[in-house]
């Protein structure tokens, strides 16, 4: 077991592992979210009320800026190395 | 002269395995847009091509991986590159034939690593660099893939749960356009790779590149993209089938974690190096996907039979590459062996596909509905 925790690089193990789950984690929650807004602003609109219907258009456009700056990272770490 | 010829006949080897590596991997990255209907599945295709081209840009570190972290550079002739290749090719479409989605990545590594073996026995191999770099990942990876795609798919049933299943499922499924393509990205940087390490160790063999000054040629670079994209247009129909309809019943929400998860890891992966098979990862991530949700909604029967391949992959294209290798060795050592073999592995793709087209299905139309949509 120790000689194959010296021959495996477990720190870039571990990493793959932390930087995955972050990343999932955090784009399912960001387009989730999304979809939730979206889904409420049209019932808030159609309820007429435009104070939570902004609340849930502002909460849509910020899940969807994540959601999509997420991907833009990830591409970006890509690249930088 | 002689080795000038083999050089020319590995990298279009290579690059001919490069295509059947984009064809026998469409479906990773295609069938579960395909299922959830995200897409129609020739724009699917259409667009997995594109991504795939461009990712293979995006890093060389795989590519390293192969050339240097697996087999001794300095010991492989283009005759071992070329036999490992031709083992590879060989189990990938044997695999094809049946419909199950095996590793194209482990063939190759299986194939180079058992011709190696032939050839110049186990000082060939580099034993620290195959454990930690392939099979370590190996199966870290599907395991990885399907523990996030379950934990993704609890938290979007958890927000989303109680809402209208037709916004639900038209949200996820612009979500998978997303998802989607960062996992065609991710196919493209981690597997076109593989080829682009394989001709790079080819280059080191016949002396072209110094084995302590690795860099991957450009042209090396931009011809291992087309093929592979090439390869993923044409498509590979019955292993779209097999991931997209038969390992589970998917809606939107579950084919947009395993997209993500799946591209997540590969992404990930491709960075520190390790040369995954992205088919394993994203199986594992549609089991995951699956199984948070019920258990019974893997087939596990199918999932079992993938498993097996997943075995039987790299001592079977190693064996084939061994074999190979001493078939080529008949002929001598100039470029009259790879010559025969390219001939019979040829022949051999011929009869496969004519047998395919003599039984031939029309592409399968969409998928049905998914059941648990339907059941929303």
């Amino acid at each position: 077991m120790t000689v194959l925790a010296t021959i495996v690089d477990t720190s870039a193990l571990l990493k793959v592992v932390v930087y995955s789950l972050a990343a999932v984690v955090g784009v399912t929650v960001a387009v989730s979210l999304a979809i939730l807004g979206a889904t409420r602003f049209a019932d808030m609109r159609a309820d007429e009320r435009p104070l939570e219907a902004t609340a849930f258009a502002i909460l849509t456009a910020l899940a969807l800026a994540a959601s999509i700056g997420s991907a833009a990272l990830g591409v970006a770490v890509m690249l930088s190395k | 002269m002689d080795s000038d010829v083999v050089l020319v006949i590995v990298v279009a080897t290579a690059l001919a395995f490069d295509f059947t590596n984009g064809f026998h991997d469409t479906a990773n990255v295609v069938a579960t847009v395909i299922s959830t209907r995200a897409l129609p599945p020739r724009v699917a295709v259409g667009l997995a091509a594109i991504l795939n081209f461009a990712g293979a840009f995006i890093s060389l570190a795989v590519a390293a991986t192969v050339a240097k972290g697996i087999v001794e550079a300095d010991l492989i002739t283009p005759t071992i590159v070329f036999a490992g290749l031709i083992g590879a090719i060989t189990w990938n479409l044997t695999t094809w034939y049946f419909g199950l989605p095996s590793s194209s990545s482990h063939a190759l590594i299986g194939g180079v690593v058992g011709s190696a073996l032939v050839a110049e026995g186990t000082a060939a191999i580099n034993g620290d660099g195959l454990l930690s770099k392939v099979m370590v990942p190996a199966l870290v990876a599907p395991l990885l893939a399907f523990v996030i795609a379950g934990t993704a798919i609890v938290i979007a049933y958890r927000i989303t749960g109680r809402m209208r299943p037709g916004n639900v499922n038209r949200g996820y499924r612009l979500g998978q356009m997303l998802s989607g393509g960062m996992l065609a990205l991710s196919h493209g940087t981690n597997d076109a790779q593989k080829t682009m390490g394989i001709i790079t160790l080819a280059l080191i063999a016949h002396g072209d590149i110094a084995a302590d000054n690795f860099h991957v040629p450009f042209w090396v670079v931009a011809s291992s993209a087309t093929a592979i994209a090439l390869g993923t247009y044409v498509g590979g129909w019955r292993i779209i089938r097999t991931l997209g309809t038969r390992i589970i019943k998917m809606d939107a929400a579950q084919g947009f974690a395993a997209q993500s998860s799946g591209a997540a890891v590969i992404l990930a992966s491709s960075h520190f190096g390790y040369p995954l098979s992205t088919t394993h990862t994203i199986s594992g991530a549609v089991m995951g996907a699956g199984a948070a949700k019920r258990l019974s909604a893997v087939r596990w029967g199918v999932a079992g039979n993938i498993v097996a391949a997943w075995i039987l992959t790299l001592p079977a294209a190693g064996a084939i590459g061994a074999a190979c290798y001493g078939l080529t060795r008949i002929f001598g050592t100039g470029a009259l062996g790879p010559l025969v073999v390219s001939v019979l592995a040829l022949g051999l793709v011929a009869a496969l596909f004519g047998k395919r087209l003599r039984h031939a299905t029309p592409p399968p139309p969409p998928p049905p509905l998914p059941v648990a949509e339907v059941e929303r």
